[in-house]
């Protein structure tokens, strides 16, 4: 597991910064994110907090070894749900990959809140959480599990063999003493 | 404004973009929620769906959906469960 984290200050109001938000997309310097779609979009009428459920299409361009391994196409999708809270100026945006999940999971949050000092800016935290998928742990667990296996099986052996090495040792090295003491006496 | 998974549901989704971006300024963030788009919104989504569907993402969804609700949405939300 690999865990990421970013803190960012905005030049710009919490208001501007969360509008802007929406507009993120399309942008040249993101051009990984094909299409962004909206799926779900409603206000809690007890909290009037807004929540919108986005699906993001991302072209990923992972090593093409691991694509065709995992005979995926290089067009990913995440499915990302943000909470907007006007009264506490606060926005949140959590993200994880629909597609490769049993490879390779990827949980992104991000939150956007006003400066508590200074209402011209809005601080932006970034956190996210990556490790491999289950796929890949079994796999893991499969290579182990494999490699335990034969290692006692080369463990056996081995002992086996010098248990066979030791004997013809020791039977020589008696031999050797016999030699010598039989000469040695006549 | 950025595109749709589905290229025909892009003008529908524009057309939703444009205004949830002013109700978005206009009225949410000054304190109004009174929800604006939603016919909009219906036809846009009706047809992503169908995209959803024909690219098979509809079942990573709802297993998704199930898996991590992030929070569940409200009872007046627009989405089937």
């Amino acid at each position: 597991m690999r865990l990421f984290k970013t803190v960012h200050d905005f030049d710009y109001s919490w208001h501007t910064v969360s509008a802007a938000q929406w507009q993120k997309y399309p942008n040249p310097d993101c051009p990984h994110v094909q299409h962004v779609d909206v799926l779900d979009s409603s206000v809690d009428p007890e909290t009037g907090v807004l929540r919108i459920e986005r699906l993001i299409s991302v072209d990923q361009k992972a090593p093409t070894l691991i694509l065709r391994a995992m005979g995926a196409s290089s067009t990913q999708y995440v499915r990302e749900v943000a909470l907007i809270d006007p009264k506490t100026k606060t926005m949140t945006l959590s993200s994880k990959n629909l597609t490769l999940s049993n490879i390779l999971s990827c949980e992104e949050s991000i939150t956007y809140t006003q400066h508590p000092t200074i209402p011209e800016k809005t601080l932006f935290s970034q956190q996210a959480t990556i490790s491999a998928g289950s796929a890949v742990s079994r796999m893991a667990s499969m290579i182990e599990d494999w490699s335990v296996k034969r290692f006692q099986q080369n463990a056996l052996l081995g002992r086996d063999a010098f248990s066979k090495v030791l004997e013809r040792f020791v039977v020589l090295a008696e031999a050797k003493e016999e030699a010598a003491a039989t000469s040695g006496s006549k | 404004m950025s595109s749709s998974i589905g290229s025909e549901c892009t003008d529908l989704k524009q057309k939703y973009d444009t205004c949830f971006n002013k109700w978005y300024s206009e009225k949410f963030l000054k304190g109004d929620t009174t929800p604006e788009c939603e016919d909009l919104f219906k036809d846009y989504k009706a047809c992503v769906m169908v995209a959803l569907k024909e690219k098979q993402i509809d079942t990573l969804l709802a297993d998704a959906r199930k898996e991590s609700p992030f929070p569940p949405p409200s009872s007046s939300s627009n989405s089937e469960a």
